[in-house]
């Protein structure tokens, strides 16, 4: 079955049609066949009768040729005598001698008998004739005559019977003759019916793959990759093409993901270089806001401090040095990636400040582990997260308020942590803080004008994690500690990823 | 590129799924056209093969039957008849037991020639018993004579040929008959002719003019004798009216004759079927019921019936299967010992308006066939 399946279309459709028109064939030789052996048997129906009458003309022939010797006696016509007397005697040795049930056989029996008795009288007649016994000749004759007429009575009789049964015989014949057509009508249309169920619905399995390939061609025009691959059926044309075009379908569908893939991963990283640039924007308008006053002050504080130490102030010269320092960075290092070391540079100055302001009321600890201060961050993200501290945590405690700085590793990742012992923070501030849903007036409070909501997304951005910051806090009165974490090999992923931008 | 390895992995499966595809089996749709040729190849075949045997077995039908060791022919004068038929029908039946077949010339095929040449035919074809209904006739004695030269045996039927070299006779015993049918008369005569004083009762036998036979002759005698033994006081006048036979429907026309004539009889006696049949219609036509007795032979339907009515008064039954038996067991004997009983003779019986209904009852159902 297989094979045959794998056979090549064109041998396929040429063996449908051999096969319907050999069935067609098969049919008209069994008809030809019945035909002949009809018109045969109808030639053989009125045989016995052409016998029959062959006997009588031999009979008639040879009665008249005696009559006519009777009357002539020439040469001629007794040879005509002997040649009607040979056939005669010929033809009735061929007659049935059998007593049968059939009425024909023993009407014939008696033919050939009579025919017997004939002969001999026939010939009897002729004997004395030749002799010129003329009574003998004469009663001979008679006889002779009187049995010829009995002969021709019954072949004419047996004639009739033959005829009527004959003819009997022939409306038989022919009625088998219409049944014989009748049944080769309704074989030939039932050949034809099934020769073309045949060929239909070959031609049919022959050209369903071509129907299903030609569909799925159009859905694939269409651009519809997800089509399910069709089964190959066999190995015919059809079936090599159907391979082909699922080997397509196939490694089409494969490019246009891999190309759609590739488009999707360089649009999410579009998409974070542009939210960075927003926060970024964002942050510079704020500070933009607030520049008006550091380039002013900056300026002013720096006639300031050379008017000190021309004064020989020094105390009042390294303040003001301090405040000029900490305006310097603000304005330049907000837009930029930073160390960490700058940023914890730039706590200690906040603090410093912080403490004449206050008259060293803010006790400042560290805990800095020197080989990570080369470690790239985010600028502006510590000195915001202090000056919460100090705003919010130990701004009423006096002279108790201890601020804690640490810079560890921890798990692979460096940890910077700002620890205060102030008020603390309930759970939901905390969820508020972290989810950047908490707001508060940053300018009122005085800061900088960047808010932890900021911080966060900055990290966030810059790490490529979502966990950059954990806030813990004991509750109300037990302190608060921020904790940011960095990768430690910052550097060199940064490298990477902004290499194809 | 950590994508592209992604991708990768289902792309040989899909091409595994699709060499495994092939593997499907036919399904019904394919098959059906592969069984439907075959069946209608099937078909065409038993077609020829049937239309072959038939003509074949029809041929074969024709030739049957198988043959038979003896050929004999029964001849008579009158073909057609119930009474014959009846005589056929016996010998052909005894003749089938025995192997011989037996072919009655008179019924269809050679009607229009006489006894005479009937009997030639016969002799000339050479067959291997005649049965002969024969009259005492010069010509047909010579016949019977010829016939026994080439070896024929020729048994006389009802009619006998009492010179010849027949090798038996089936009749009725002629005599017996006759005074059967003296008695049926004077039993008639005194049932319902004592009112008939001033003239003669007159009874009429019907005689065949052709088969003026011996048997006609002893009939008449015991008929003659009987009534003469019996008559007492009455006056009877017994005459002979002879039927010509001859000619197809003459019979009909001589006795329709005897109704149109002066003296119509009291009593007529008829001594064969076709004589009674045409006796009683002619008594029905010319209004004589009851003013003529018939007294007939045989028992066909219209017989029976005529008996019923009271029209005939009494019919003479010949046991005709047993006649025609007796012919072939004759000739049977003669070609196996070389001789035969001279005589055969057949029961006869009464009907009168006593047993008809017996006999009616009878005849029913033979007469569907």
């Amino acid at each position: 079955m297989n094979k045959l399946r794998n056979l090549s279309l064109q041998v396929k459709i040429s063996s449908i049609y051999i096969v319907t028109n050999l069935l067609v064939v098969m049919v008209n030789i069994f008809l030809i066949i019945g035909i002949n052996s009809m018109s045969g048997r109808l030639d053989m129906v009125y045989q016995g009768n052409r016998h029959l009458n062959n006997f009588s003309d031999a009979v008639e022939a040879l009665q008249s040729s005696m009559t006519d010797y009777l009357n002539v006696k020439t040469s001629a016509s007794l040879e005509n005598y002997y040649r009607s007397e040979t056939l005669c005697r010929n033809m009735a040795a061929d007659l049935n001698e059998e007593v049968t049930g059939r009425s024909f056989d023993r009407m014939e029996r008696n033919i050939r008998h009579m025919s017997e008795h004939y002969l001999e009288e026939v010939a009897q007649t002729v004997e004395a004739k030749r002799g010129r016994n003329v009574e003998k000749y004469r009663f001979h004759y008679e006889n002779a005559t009187r049995m010829y007429g009995y002969i021709d009575t019954y072949i004419s009789n047996l004639n009739m019977e033959q005829f009527r049964s004959n003819s009997e015989r022939y409306s038989e014949l022919q009625q088998r003759f219409r049944l014989f057509e009748a049944v080769s009508v309704i074989a030939i249309v039932l050949v034809m019916c099934s020769n073309v169920w045949i060929i239909i619905s070959f031609v049919g399995a022959v050209i369903r793959p071509m129907k299903k390939l030609a569909g799925q061609a159009d859905e694939v025009a269409k651009g519809n990759f997800a089509i399910e691959l069709l089964p190959v059926e066999s190995q015919d044309e059809v079936g090599v093409v159907t391979g082909a075009f699922n080997s397509m379908v196939v490694s089409i569908g494969r490019y246009v993901e891999r190309i759609r893939e590739s488009m999707e991963a360089e649009r999410a990283l579009k998409e974070r270089e542009l939210l960075m640039e927003g926060h970024l924007k964002d942050a510079r308008l704020k500070y933009l806001q607030a520049q008006i006053n550091p380039h002013f002050l900056f300026n002013t504080l720096n006639a300031g401090a050379q008017l000190s130490m021309m004064e020989g102030a020094d105390r009042t010269y390294e303040y003001i040095q301090k405040v000029a320092q900490f305006y310097r960075y603000n304005m330049k290092k907000s837009e930029e990636t930073v160390t960490v070391a700058e940023e914890v540079e730039m706590v200690d100055s906040y603090i410093y400040i912080l403490n004449v302001r206050f008259a060293g009321d803010i006790h400042y600890e560290k805990h800095i582990d020197e080989s990570l201060l080369s470690v790239e961050m985010p600028g502006m993200i510590l000195q915001p997260i202090v000056e919460n501290c100090v705003n919010h945590g130990i701004r009423e405690m006096g002279d108790r308020g201890v601020i804690c700085l640490s810079l560890y590793e921890k798990e692979g990742m460096v940890c910077i942590s700002v620890k205060d012992n102030g008020v603390g923070m309930s759970e939901e501030t905390i969820g508020k803080v972290l989810s950047g849903t908490y707001r508060e007036e940053d300018m009122a409070a005085g800061g900088n004008g960047v808010g932890m909501d900021n911080v966060i997304s900055r990290m966030k951005l810059f790490t490529g994690n979502e966990n950059v910051m954990t806030i813990k806090s004991g509750g109300e009165g037990k302190g608060t500690e921020v904790c940011l974490f960095l990768t430690k090999f910052m550097e060199e992923k940064t490298e990477v990823e902004h290499e194809p931008l | 590129m950590i994508h592209t390895t992604k991708i990768e992995e289902p792309k040989d499966n899909i091409i595994e799924e699709n060499k495994q595809a092939p593997k499907r089996n036919f399904s019904g749709l394919t098959l059906l056209p592969i069984v439907l040729s075959v069946v209608c190849v099937l078909f065409t075949v038993m077609m020829a093969g049937y239309v072959l045997w038939f003509y074949q077995g029809g041929y074969q039908e024709e030739t049957a039957g198988g043959t038979y060791d003896r050929y004999y022919i029964m001849i008579t004068q009158e073909g057609k008849s119930a009474f014959w038929q009846s005589v056929y029908q016996g010998a052909y039946e005894r003749a089938l037991e025995e192997n011989v077949y037996v072919d009655w010339l008179g019924s269809e095929q050679m009607q229009g020639y006489s006894v005479e040449e009937q009997m030639e035919i016969a002799i000339a074809s050479g067959v291997d018993g005649i049965i002969v209904t024969a009259g005492e006739s010069e010509t047909l004695r010579e016949l019977i004579d010829r016939a026994a030269e080439s070896a024929i045996p020729v048994v006389t039927l009802y009619g006998d040929s009492t010179q010849s070299a027949r090798c038996s006779f089936v009749g009725v015993g002629a005599y017996n008959l006759g005074r059967e049918y003296g008695r049926q008369a004077l039993k008639i005569m005194k049932e319902r002719l004592t009112d008939v004083t001033e003239r003669p009762i007159r009874v009429t036998l019907l005689v065949n003019s052709y088969a003026n036979s011996l048997d006609q002759n002893i009939i008449y005698s015991g008929i003659q004798e009987t009534i003469e033994q019996e008559r007492g006081e009455a006056a009877v006048e017994i005459s002979l009216q002879a039927v010509d036979d001859t000619n197809a429907f003459s019979v009909e026309e001589s006795v329709r004759d005897i109704f149109l004539g002066d003296s119509v009889p009291d009593i007529l006696i008829c001594l064969n079927e076709l004589n009674t049949t045409c006796a009683y219609q002619a008594v029905v036509d010319y209004n004589k019921v009851g003013a003529v007795s018939i007294l007939g032979q045989y028992t066909s339907d219209t017989i029976l019936n005529a008996i019923d009515r009271n029209v005939i008064y009494a019919t003479v039954n010949i046991d005709t299967p047993q006649m025609g038996g007796f012919c072939i067991d004759a000739l049977q004997e003669y070609h196996d010992l070389g001789y035969t009983s001279q005589y055969f003779t057949a029961d006869i019986s009464l009907i009168s308006r006593e047993n008809v209904d017996e006999y009616l009852r009878r005849e029913e159902p033979e007469s569907d066939e």
